[in-house]
């Protein structure tokens, strides 16, 4: 297997362009990433698109040949890649496949999604389609209510109290206002957080990321053909995908994913590094207490002491190890295919030094993506080069 | 709907070859590839393992908001998804239930009165 680099990164704000049609976002996201690798377009040797709910939203399908066709790339395999929420991470992995298989050497990564324009029953009804619909689905469960149960197993099990958890709604909206690309920053008190509308008990509104429109976007190169690209080259150290069960009946504890554990356990594996050594993360808070689920998952905090850890700061940005410094999906933002390539873009910015939000000598960053009931998760460890 | 003795039953699958029971709606057993799944009726009995009262509701179940979306660990060994029962006492963790009716994968639970 060859080393891969990222080379060049794109991404829109993400929040709401309900006025341009989601293939133009991804076109957007994508021009930026090429002008930033400073890659002639013929060099580009497959594109993979993340996207999940354009069919039912937007009744668009066939986006990555609709993107490379605008682009005007060259008569190469495009492929939109489905996983529901961690759609954008599996299409990362794909083109880092691609690259380092030797089937290619150079790839176009793109993450896009669109939501903003829809009702919110038709987005609700469109999420849903990554719930097991034959056993969960009929009892009326949601996707906030898969971490309202997650939720009330850690307050029973650990003790985790409502003002643990609004450490890290706090901490990733204030996060958010220092990220330009991020949607909802903002400042607020666990009054404010206490006070909001309850979504599914425990949860309430404050916990739960917005519905968003984004792109994202990333050029990857073979590490030994970066002759004729510019700028930085970030390492590709690992990027893992699982599996974990599509039903809650699956899942022997509700508060922790097989796939996450897993993804993380063979991410550091390949990288040969220990959690310890990782400086920074981008990982996926759909909702408040899905961080400390990830957070503890990925080894980075000891088993139920993720919403400790958060109200003592030591995952804020000069903390121990600073959890989602662009606002995560709570604040930046969850346009869900464009999600796990923006959280590549932002990890990317962190190791070259140039993040709104820098973690200070950010040397080695991890990502973590997340789709349905914990069906399918990617982990990826990204090194700034020596 | 099933019945055991006018009590509500759980439809299941049972691998002809292996032995393995699991929730229905397959056509092959995962732990053996076997095709041959017999129906089977297990009793709805069991302990809450979470619960959550879902208040904004998808379409189809909005008309029954706020509901209880509970977790069962059934005696019989699976995990399974249900609504508790808008009269039932308020869930806990831990607490058992039973079975009170079920339309297709459609289960509604009951926590037992001690």
């Amino acid at each position: 297997m060859r080393e891969v680099s990222i080379v060049g990164i794109g991404s829109t704000t993400f929040g709401r362009h309900a006025a341009t049609p989601i293939e133009q976002l991804g076109v957007q996201a994508a021009v930026e990433a090429l002008l930033d690798a400073g890659i002639d377009r013929s060099r580009i040797g497959a594109l993979y698109l993340g996207n999940f709910i354009s069919g039912p939203l937007n009744g668009k399908e066939v986006l990555a040949g609709i993107v490379a066709d605008q682009l005007g790339l060259p008569n190469i395999p495009c492929t939109k890649v489905e996983g529901a929420c961690a759609s954008g991470g599996i299409a990362f992995r794909h083109a880092w496949l691609a690259i380092a298989s030797g089937q290619c050497d150079a790839a176009l990564v793109v993450g896009v999604e669109t939501m903003t324009h829809a009702p919110t029953a038709q987005t609700t009804a469109a999420l849903n389609c990554a719930m097991d619909n034959e056993n969960d689905g009929p009892s009326g469960l949601t996707f906030p209510g898969l971490f309202g149960l997650a939720w009330r197993i850690h307050a029973d099990r650990y003790g985790t109290t409502r003002e643990q958890v609004s450490a890290v709604v706090k901490k990733n909206k204030a996060n958010g206002l220092l990220n330009p690309l991020a949607q909802m920053g903002a400042t607020l008190t666990d009054e404010q957080i206490a006070a909001s509308a309850l979504i599914c008990d425990p949860l309430q509104l404050y916990d739960c990321c917005p519905a968003s429109d984004g792109a994202a976007a990333l050029v990857l190169v073979a590490s030994d053909r970066l002759s004729g690209t510019q700028g930085m080259p970030v390492d590709i150290l690992a990027a893992v995908q699982t599996r974990g069960s599509p039903s809650i009946g699956g899942h022997p504890d509700l508060c922790s994913f097989d796939a996450t554990v897993s993804a993380a356990g063979r991410a550091y594996q390949m990288a040969g590094i220990a959690p310890g050594d990782v400086d920074v993360v981008e990982l996926h808070d759909c909702f408040s207490v899905a961080e400390i689920v990830d957070s503890e998952d990925l080894g980075l905090v000891p088993r139920g002491e993720g919403a400790i850890w958060a109200a003592e700061g030591r995952t804020a940005v000069g903390g121990q190890i600073p959890i989602n410094p662009s606002g995560g999906l709570l604040a930046k933002g969850h346009p869900v295919g464009a999600t796990g390539v923006g959280q590549l873009y932002e990890v990317v910015r962190q190791l070259r030094g140039t993040h709104p939000n820098q973690v200070r000598d950010a040397e080695i960053g991890m990502t973590h993506n997340l789709g349905g009931a914990g069906v399918a998760c990617t982990v990826s460890l990204l090194r700034r080069p020596a | 709907m099933s019945a055991v003795n006018d009590t509500p039953a759980l439809s299941v699958v049972r691998c002809a070859a292996c032995g393995r029971v699991d929730t229905p709606r397959r056509s092959v057993c995962s732990a053996c590839l076997g095709s041959q799944l017999e129906a089977l009726a297990i009793q709805g009995e069991g302990v809450i393992a979470s619960f959550t009262t879902i208040r904004r509701a998808p379409t189809q179940f909005r008309d029954r908001a706020p509901y209880d979306v509970v977790v069962i660990d059934l005696d019989a060994g699976l995990r399974v998804t249900g609504r508790l029962d808008p009269h039932s006492s308020p869930a806990a963790v831990g607490a058992r239930v039973r079975l009170v009716s079920v339309q297709g994968s459609d289960t509604v639970f009951a926590v037992s009165q001690t």
